[in-house]
Parts: C-alpha cells; structure tokens; sequence
C-alpha cells in the first residue's frame, strides 16, 4: 500500500460567520500528483492556506505523514515547497538576491538546483523583483518553491500568469519530481490544465470536497453532450433519465453516458427533430455534471 | 534575516535622523544671532505674560533660553521627545505589520523559521533603531552644544537618554497593537494618535495641580525631564516602570501574533 503524505480529514474553517471551508477531506499519497479543482472562491486558498499555518482552522485534522501537523513545525517547513496564487516578494531586492536570501534559512548548499532552475525557467537574476512582470515574478516563485528540493509541494495556481512554453516547462518538471517521489498538491480553477500531469482530482465547491477521482476514471465514464430538439422532449426526458446540462423549449442538452445502441433503442419511437452527440470537455463534465 | 531587517529599515531611520539634526543644527546656527541683550529682554517681557503653568509645561521655570543649552532642554526637548516617540511608534506599529501590509507573509511563513523567531527578528531590530536614533542624536547635540561651550555634562548625557523611556514603551505596544491589524494604513494613525494623547496628557497634567493626576496615563511621565533637569538624576522608578511596560508588550505581542490569522 502507497504511503499517505498529506491526509485532511474534516477540515473546516470560518471566518466569523463567513464560511472558508466547510468539510475538506482527502489523501495524497507519495509520487502522487492531487489536482484540487475548484471555481473561484470555492475554498482551495483557504484549504492551503490552513496546511500552510497562515489562518487557524476552526476543526478537523491536518497529517503529514500519519502526524498531526503541529503549529509552526520547522521539520514539516522544511520539506514543503510553497507557491502562493500571488507571488509578493521584496521589491527592493534583485532576483539573485532573493534566491540567495531563500538559502540562508536552509543549512544547506543550495546553488546548484538553483542554478538549474534559473536556467530552465531562463530567469533574469540582476532584475529588480519590483520590476519583474507577473509571469516573471511566478517564475521566481516556482524557483523558491522548488531550490530546496523539498518532498512536498504545494502549488496554488502555480501555472497563471505563466505563458503555454513556460506551462508546459513546468508540468514537465512537476512529472520529474513526481518520478522522484515528491507529493504534490496542485490547486487549479482550470481542470483540462492539470488533467495531463495529474493522477488524481478532487472538486471543491462551496468549501466541501464533491468529487474525487482519478483521470481516467473520469474519462472512463465516457461521457457527451446529447443535444435534442424534439415536441416529445418531456417524455424523452423521463425515458432517458439523464442530467440535463441545459435546456430551452424544446430543446435540451443532456449528459449521455449511454451506449449507442441504448440510445437509439430508447429514441426511436419518439418524433426528434435534431440530434447532436457532441464531446465533453472535462471542464465541463465536473464543473456541471458533478455539481 | 536580522541583516536583511537592518537593512531594510535603515532608509527611514536615516531620514529621521536626518530631519531631527537638520531642524537642531537650523537652531543652533541661528540662535546667537536671535539671542541677543536686546531680543533677551523681549523674552523676557513676553515670559512675563505666560502663567507659571505654562512655562513649567515647557520646563520654562528651571531653565532659561538665553542659550542653545537653555533652549534644548525647552522647547528642544518637546521635539526631541515628541519626533524620536513618532519614530519609535511608527517603527513598532510597522515592523511587523509590513510583511502582511506587503503579502510577504505568505514567503516568510513558508520558510523554515517560526513566528516567534519572526518577532524577535524584528523586535530587535526595532529596539536597535530606537536606542540609535537617541544615541547618535544625543551625539549630535553633545558635540554642537559643546562647540557651543556652555553644556553641563552629566545634566545632558542623563536627559539625552530620558527620551527611550518614552520610545521603548511606545515600540512594544504599537508593535502589540499592530498584532490586531492587516493593514498598515490604519495603525500610522493610531500611532501618531498615540504619541500626541499621551504628550497632550503630559502637558495637561503641569497645567494644574487639580489634575495632575492624569499624567499616571501618559508616557512621557516615564521621561522625568523636570527632575532630571533640575536634581541631575534619573529616577530608578521611570527605568522600571519604563522597561516592564516595554517587556509586557512584547511578550503579548508574541503571544498575539502566534495566534494570530494571516490573511
């Protein structure tokens, strides 16, 4: 059995009377890349921000490694590599500067995966931080995320700002440190962005965790859009029992999971006037069939 | 991270030293010009008008300004006391407060350093400044009142340091107070606010006897320049009040802020 790196179980927070959270729970296990997919103010800050030890949560637990994650622990700091949706450094300081001021909370040389890094991402390093654009300053962000070579990175929106080469880099390199055994949590609002390097997603909508699965379970289920404009929509309806993804008068878009030769069975004997079976898009698919 | 601490809060502490010496050296280069028999005796009229109350508010009655040594332990040492408790509250009121004003927080957490060493950082640093700031200042003074050639030594040396028993305090609880907020625009009024209540209170309490109670609610009690230009002696009770008030702010503060939700 693969060994679980980040266990939540129950996690919530409120702000006051405001919720952040209302139930998250979930396993990352070691090597496994976990996209947490979610609309925006769904609550993957939120969950981050709670593993990071920014806000304390309200209940629930957080594991590392089967333990409690106590408040402000180094050992645990150590191994995470943390990429915030914003990247705020010191604008005073050049690139290089803040690369050399991330080393010295490690005892450890870091030069070398820095160097790496630097090269790879083709950073400027005499660069003034306030100076750099968002994409750039993102860069930097991935670099101090990733120079201490920590075993657990936690990336929330890491790719916006990023253009497709430099996403593409990027997933490239998250698919090494998963050969290598990092654990990764990787927070998107873009589900088809994290498909290709993801080996698990979790839906978070309003602060609850509703969906879970692997990609190819979720491409298994083989799923399409069933487009139908017919007078006898009602009952094709009640035939079918399909969720509807949207529908006006006549005509309704359905989720269709069915087989082929099911769906012509079960239609044949209404009066349809136009039919269209058209592929999902993941986005699609967990954004509206799953909600 | 202490280096890095000095270096960032050195540009503003350069800019107040900067203002507190160019406002002194405007003085002492103009005042023999100002201070002559003649202007003495406008002086003197004009002091005739102020009720002893008043002139006791500004140390008037134990001093005299004929000279720039009488003039920095008068007026002068409103502004010293008023500018380097401005300075202190706003160091403290910041320092920690910036890195969430900026969103730095988010880096800093996630390095391997607790919140506690954080404070302490800062905290020293803050305390470094505040101590500098009267020191070099003092050594400012020291020299031109010197050049000046009427300067009682000891009087000077004890009332130059008065002003960090005032600033110490003022430090620790802006940086506490700072621990209640997100943002940094609010705390600068609060902490200017601070500095001019407790100053209007001071001066309030030497108006009249009746009330001479409220300056127990001021911290510019704790600079004791009456005493210390009249009996040249620091009175140990200011010291102590002065450091227990600093330490129990700062402890709060770490107790505060390791509670508190960085957002």
């Amino acid at each position: 059995m693969s060994e679980v790196i980040i266990e939540l179980k129950h996690l919530k927070k409120y702000y006051g009377n405001s919720r952040g959270i209302e139930d998250v729970s979930l396993k990352i296990n070691k090597g496994e890349i976990y996209g947490f997919i979610g609309p925006n103010g769904a609550g993957k800050s939120t969950t981050i921000r709670t593993i990071m030890g920014l806000i304390n949560k309200t209940s629930g637990n957080i594991y590392i490694n089967g333990k409690d994650l106590e408040f402000d622990d180094i050992n645990v700091k150590k191994r995470i590599g943390y990429l915030p949706s914003e990247v705020n450094l010191y604008g005073d300081m050049t690139t290089k500067e803040i690369l050399n001021y991330h080393e010295t909370f490690y005892n450890k040389n870091l030069g070398k995966r820095m160097n790496e890094l630097v090269k790879l991402f083709k950073i400027d390093l005499n660069k003034k931080i306030e100076d750099l654009s968002l994409g750039n300053l993102k860069k930097v962000g991935i670099v101090l995320a990733l120079m201490h070579e920590p075993d657990i990175l936690i990336l929330d929106e890491p790719t916006s700002g990023l253009d497709p080469i430099m996403q593409n880099t990027f997933h490239d390199l998250l698919l090494k440190e998963k050969e290598k055994g990092t654990t990764i949590l990787y927070s998107s609002h873009v589900l088809s962005e994290v498909s290709s390097v993801c080996d698990k997603v979790g839906l978070i909508k309003d602060g609850k965790i509703i969906k879970e699965d692997t990609i190819e379970n979720i491409k298994k289920d083989n799923y399409t859009y069933l487009r139908i404009i017919s007078k006898d929509i009602e009952n094709i309806k009640k035939e079918l029992k399909l969720k509807v993804y949207k529908e006006n008068n006549n005509e309704v878009i359905f989720f269709n999971n069915l087989k082929p030769n099911e769906l012509i069975n079960k239609l044949c004997k209404y009066n349809i006037e136009s039919l269209l079976i058209e592929e999902v898009s993941l986005e699609d698919l967990f954004i509206n069939y799953y909600k | 991270m202490i280096k890095r601490e000095l270096k960032v809060n050195l540009k503003s502490f350069i800019i107040w030293l900067f203002i507190l010496i160019a406002m002194f050296l405007l003085v002492y280069l103009i005042y023999p010009y100002i201070i002559t028999d003649e202007s003495m005796k406008e002086i003197d009229e004009m002091m005739k008008v102020f009720p002893p109350e008043v002139l006791k508010a500004f140390n008037m009655d134990v001093t005299s300004i004929t000279t720039a040594y009488g003039w920095f332990k008068t007026e002068g040492f409103m502004f010293i006391l008023l500018i380097t408790g401005i300075y202190s509250s706003f160091l403290g009121g910041n320092i920690l407060l910036k890195e969430e004003n900026d969103k730095t927080i988010e880096y800093i957490n996630s390095l391997p350093i607790k919140r506690n060493n954080i404070i302490t950082n800062k905290v020293i640093v803050g305390i470094i400044y505040t101590i500098l700031i009267v020191l070099l200042f003092g050594l400012f003074n020291f020299i031109s009142l010197k050049l000046s050639g009427d300067l009682d030594t000891k009087q000077f040396l004890l009332l130059s340091i008065t002003p960090l028993f005032v600033s110490l305090p003022l430090f620790s609880i802006n940086l506490f107070i700072s621990t209640f907020m997100h943002k940094s625009r609010r705390i600068t009024g609060i902490s200017l606010g601070l500095v001019f209540l407790f100053y209007i209170i001071s001066v309030l309490s030497e108006l009249s006897e009746e009330v001479e109670f409220i300056k127990y609610f001021s911290l510019y009690t704790l600079a004791d320049t009456r005493n210390v230009i009249s009996n040249i002696e620091i009175n140990p009770i200011m010291i102590i009040i002065s450091l227990l008030i600093t330490i129990i702010f700062i402890t709060l503060s770490y107790v505060k802020y390791n509670k508190k939700e960085l957002v």
